[in-house]
């Protein structure tokens, strides 16, 4: 297939990523890349060594003295507010009195080069009164430490089903958080304008509030900041709360100094600084039938925090929409505890909470089928959301567009799983020591912020006098191809070839007010909106070529780069030249906000999705049950993106999440020791998945029956953070093939991320609850 | 890293004068520990005598029954050397297994073994192989070099100049690798000569040691059996982020067993 953005490619189309050359070549460029102005300072961001300490002096003045530093700036130099905080106002840009955690930010170093800042910053004398920390959640709910009340979701009466239910199981289980691990580190640019004006690159999913923070550490008003961003070198939601401080450091030089400057964090600080994924701990105690029904259900999810709010409370209530997956729970009640720790604060990460809750009731599904000694494919089959009244989730949404058993069916059967699953029980019976797992989980995943007034968005087309487009929105580019995708909207709306769309880097100068770009929701708000403003002018362009040829509106087309005007074929530049001189405006903004959403967290009830992402995958794993090392033997996935925009980009986003998800749950360990230190902080002692941790066979299969029951932008759905929970396929067939050391008798408590020595652990376990000796 | 003089040393004679002359030298052979030691400013040499050229220190020699292995060999050559392959193809194996193939095409043997890093792979199979370890000196047995955490027998400006392996009946390494940074969790070496077998364990203890109660149950009988019900205590192991203390005495036995299967494959 040729994938070349040229003639007549537009939506549905299999494209090739609009920088995909670029960023083999090494010519796209990201923020540190780009021309440093000869006078531009480096910045260094001093560290606090403790998790939870008062600062009782801290004497900067031998770092200002050394040769080649021209400011250093802490709290007190901050003329508005100390705080880069998304929400609730406790982040502070450096610490001021106290620390609360290892890793914050004291102050900041500017000077002539990245080395010198460095180094003048160890000449900093602080002291401290070290004070005791609350590192674990074990410790935060000894010490009833929260970032906030406790949250209950609940439907129906719980408490009771479990009672009446013929069969229960409690379990409980522990799952790591994940560092983004982003090839392109934070980093943020600053230059001075006129007026004390400031323009800042930032490597951000969210300008609009790289904007206001900004402002507000400042003390300007929105006006006087614009943030711009081309691209980034991965987000994954680390960069939507978390470049705020990169930024309004460096624009704090700037106004201290009136030189540009520059913070680039190497990957050491990056990973000790900045919010990671939340770990959690669940409990859950279940209520079934013996066909494995769940019939009541008691969930208690708790999460690690850290020292501040950040974006914990949307992200806790995430986990909590998604701990049925796919299922239909009966009666219901999700408790959700969020404690705060002297720990970094945790942040957005793809999933932003549901891959967490997901994890709960797929383990759930395992037990069950062990405890019922059933397959667990028929286990979640059953369980799987169905006709009224088995259509109602815990939050009281109908699930209206559920493909998930048509799906599972059809993956069941591609993947050959029943055939499979027989071969593996054969393997394992002559293996001794090499023993295969096998798991099918699905996915459901709602779509839209859960804050509703979040699902807005706008965008900006001009067309200039040739007929050439600008296009923007306020939609951010970190590698997912959010603006090809949007340029073949523009390109289809207007059916000109994509290459006389231009794509243009987001700027707050030209979209306002944006939603950062999360939620798997880019292409849908922006796609959208970007489509409003195309609209518009497009209806600029039909009102004149009506009057102008005295033709009947309807008798207007646009089709393959031409305008058919009754009779007439003109070339769409042409047109469009023809409209400018007869002074039609060809410039627009356009706007969308998601329909028929809402939601009341009191209550925790309401329609807080416009719809749902669904997918499936077979994962096939092999452990060495001497050693407890794994591997990935084969995966195969059956995703539902709607209509797919770009199949090439969907397939991309799904392949990523994948192994990203898989990394999470298996090798991807943050190890704090008890002090709070972060000792995973450098590839060298944190895994993330290489080329060769690829599964072995890996065949990804868009849905070609999807489509979205909602209009959305041509029928397509979401597709950024689903596929990353497919990889609980992988958690669950490792689980599987621990269990087969004693015939899938017992359920062994497995923790992620599952490493060697945790596989091994539940091995031994496994054996010794079995009663069944080493072999 | 800190500011420091360069000199190239083309002979051991120029070397060892370069080192007596300057305040605080080091010794430069492949620079894959030293240099990023000093970029992270953990070490602060005045001066580093580069000895990379000094082909004295280059070679690889099979007499009688000993193999020798010049300080200056990469892990890359002595992978790939015939002679080592033939005489000991448990040492070229592991040598192999060392970092990634830039770690490999760049350090060296003297480099390795003077680090004595508590998870590098060359101290388990000096150790089991009762290697004998020259220098500008004297030679030094590998159960007397080894001596605790990063330190060695070596006195200040001694040069490795190879290193003696007396070539056994057959050996192997079997190596758990750190997923992250494949250094070794737990590298055992397990050589049989005609006295009885040692095996030397890497990766577990704050320094290379030896496995006596393992040695004894393999000088007994030579198979991965012989080791069923000999346990390994956890007490004195390494216990941190990498793996418990209990994980690793595990991983000695499962490392050993499959070691013993491997050198019994090569007899
Ligand atoms: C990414 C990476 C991965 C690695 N993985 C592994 C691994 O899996 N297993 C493993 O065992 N090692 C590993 N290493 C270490 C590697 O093997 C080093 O090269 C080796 O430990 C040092 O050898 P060198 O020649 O580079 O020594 P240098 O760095 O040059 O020197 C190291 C030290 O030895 C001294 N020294 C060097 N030569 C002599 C000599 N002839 N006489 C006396 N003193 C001397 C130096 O003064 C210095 O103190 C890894 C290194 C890196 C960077």
């Amino acid at each position: 297939m040729d994938s070349r953005p040229g003639k007549g490619m537009r939506v549905h189309q299999a494209l090739r990523h609009d920088s995909a050359l670029k960023h083999v070549s090494g010519e796209a460029l990201y923020v540190d890349d780009l021309p440093a102005p000869s006078d531009m300072l480096h910045i260094y961001i001093a560290m606090s060594p403790h998790a939870h300490a008062r600062i009782l002096e801290m004497d900067l003045d031998a770092v200002r003295v050394v040769t080649g530093v021209a400011a250093v700036v802490s709290a007190g130099d901050i003329p508005g507010q100390n705080d880069v905080s998304p929400v609730a106002g406790d982040d502070p840009l450096f610490a001021e009195g106290e620390v609360y955690y290892a890793g914050q930010s004291l102050f900041a170093v500017a000077a002539e080069s990245l080395e010198i800042a460095r180094a003048a910053a160890l000449e900093a004398k602080v002291q401290y009164e070290i004070l005791t920390p609350l590192i674990t959640i074990d410790q935060a709910r000894q010490a009833g430490s929260y970032i906030e009340d406790s949250q209950t979701m609940a439907c129906g009466d719980a408490a009771a089903a479990l009672k009446n239910a013929p069969r229960r199981l409690k379990g409980r289980m522990i799952i790591g958080g994940q560092d983004h691990f982003y090839l392109e580190g934070q980093v943020a640019l600053a230059l001075p304008q006129e007026d004390g004006d400031m323009v800042i690159h930032s490597s951000t999913q969210h300008p609009s509030e790289v904007q206001h923070c900004v402002a507000r550490v400042l003390g300007l008003a929105s006006h006087s900041v614009t943030v711009e961003v081309r691209r980034m070198g991965g987000g994954f939601g680390g960069k939507e709360t978390q470049p705020a401080l990169m930024a309004a450091a460096a624009a704090l030089v700037v106004r201290k100094t009136g030189r540009p400057a520059k913070l680039c964090l190497d990957r050491d600080d990056d990973m000790k600084l900045t919010g990671k994924r939340h770990d959690f701990e669940i409990n859950y105690h279940v209520g079934f039938d013996e066909t494995g029904r769940i019939e009541g259900i008691d969930l208690a999810l708790a999460s690690r925090c850290g020292y501040s709010e950040d974006l914990s409370s949307a992200i806790n209530d995430r986990a909590m929409f998604h701990v049925d997956n796919a299922y239909f729970l009966g009666q219901a009640t999700i408790t959700s505890h969020r404690y705060k720790t002297h720990t970094v604060s945790n942040t957005a990460f793809r999933g932003f909470g549901g891959p967490q809750g997901m994890m709960g009731i797929e383990r759930v599904m395992d037990e069950i089928a062990m405890a019922l000694g059933k397959d667990p494919l028929d286990i979640r089959k059953v369980n799987l959301y169905g006709k009224a009244p088995r259509n109602i989730t815990p939050y009281h949404q109908h699930v209206e567009d559920n493909v998930a058993p048509e799906l599972i069916t059809q993956l069941e059967a591609h993947a050959r799983y029943r055939e499979r699953r027989a071969e593996i029980k054969d393997f394992n019976r002559a293996s001794p020591f090499l023993k295969k797992g096998l798991a099918l989980t699905p996915v459901k995943f709602g779509i839209s912020f859960t804050k509703t007034h979040l699902n807005q968005a706008g965008a900006l087309i001009h067309i200039y006098a040739d007929g050439s487009v600008h296009l923007n929105h306020g939609g951010t580019e970190m590698g997912q191809g959010l603006l090809i995708k949007v340029a073949q909207i523009i390109a289809e709306e207007f059916a000109i070839d994509l290459g006389c769309v231009k794509i243009t880097a987001t700027t707050t100068g030209k979209v306002p007010n944006t939603s950062a770009t999360a939620a798997s929701a880019g292409t849908d708000l922006n796609g959208m909106a970007a489509l409003n403003a195309a609209q518009e002018i497009k209806g600029r362009l039909i009102a004149f070529a009506a009057k102008h040829y005295h033709c009947a509106r309807e008798h207007i087309s646009f089709s393959d780069n031409h305008v058919t005007i009754g009779n007439r074929v003109i070339a769409f530049a042409d047109l469009v030249n023809q409209a400018y001189l007869a002074r039609v405006s060809l410039s627009s903004t356009g706007f969308y906000k998601t329909p028929e959403i809402h939601y009341d967290r009191a209550t925790h009830r309401g329609r807080p999705f416009y719809y749902f992402s669904y997918g499936a995958a077979v994962s096939e794993v092999v452990i060495d049950t001497l050693t407890g090392e794994n591997k990935v033997l084969r995966v195969d996935i059956l995703h539902d993106v709607g209509r797919s925009l770009n199949p090439a980009i969907d397939r991309g986003q799904i392949e990523g999440g994948f192994v990203q998800g898989m990394g999470w749950l298996t090798t991807e360990e943050l190890y704090f020791d008890d002090g709070g230190h972060l000792l995973t902080h450098a590839p060298s002692t944190y895994k993330i998945p290489a080329c060769s941790d690829r599964p072995v066979e890996f065949n990804i299969e868009i849905w070609e029956k999807g489509s979205n029951l909602k209009e959305t932008i041509h029928r397509s759905k979401a597709v950024g953070e689903p596929p990353l929970m497919l990889a609980i396929s992988v958690f669950s067939a490792l689980g599987d093939a621990v269990a087969s050391v004693a015939g899938h008798k017992f359920m062994p408590r497995l923790d992620a991320p599952a490493t060697p020595e945790r596989i091994l652990t539940a091995v031994e376990e496994t054996r010794r609850r079995a009663g069944v000796g080493k072999s | 890293m800190y500011a420091f003089n360069y000199h190239r040393a083309e002979t051991l004679d120029q070397a060892q004068d370069l080192l007596a002359h300057y305040d605080d030298p080091k010794i430069l052979a492949g620079g894959h520990t030293l240099l990023p030691t000093m970029k992270q400013r953990l070490a602060n040499p005045s001066d580093l005598v580069d000895i990379a050229a000094i082909s004295a220190l280059k070679d690889i020699q099979h007499v009688g029954s000993m193999l020798s292995i010049g300080a200056l060999e990469t892990h890359a050559h002595v992978a790939t050397s015939p002679i080592v392959q033939q005489a000991i193809p448990g040492l070229a194996a592991l040598a192999g297994q060392i970092g990634d193939p830039h770690v490999r095409n760049r350090g060296t043997l003297g480099g390795s073994i003077a680090n004595n890093d508590p998870a590098a792979d060359y101290p388990a199979a000096c150790l089991a192989l009762s290697a004998l370890i020259h220098t500008t000196r004297r030679h030094i047995k590998a159960q007397d070099f080894f001596i605790d955490l990063f330190e060695t027998a070596l006195e200040e400006h001694e040069i490795i100049t190879r290193v003696e392996f007396p070539v056994p009946e057959t050996s192997a390494y079997a190596k758990f690798p750190n997923p992250a940074s494949r250094y070794a969790l737990v590298g055992v070496y397990v050589a049989k000569t005609r006295n009885g077998v040692d095996v030397a364990v890497t990766g577990a203890g704050p320094v290379v040691f030896l496995a006596t109660d393992l040695a004894e149950a393999l000088t007994r009988s030579f198979m991965p059996g012989a080791l069923d019900g000999v346990s390994i205590n956890p007490e004195q192991l390494n216990d941190d982020l990498h793996a418990s203390a209990a994980y690793r005495a595990h991983l000695i036995g499962i490392m050993t067993r499959q070691a013993v299967t491997t050198a019994l494959a090569r007899v």
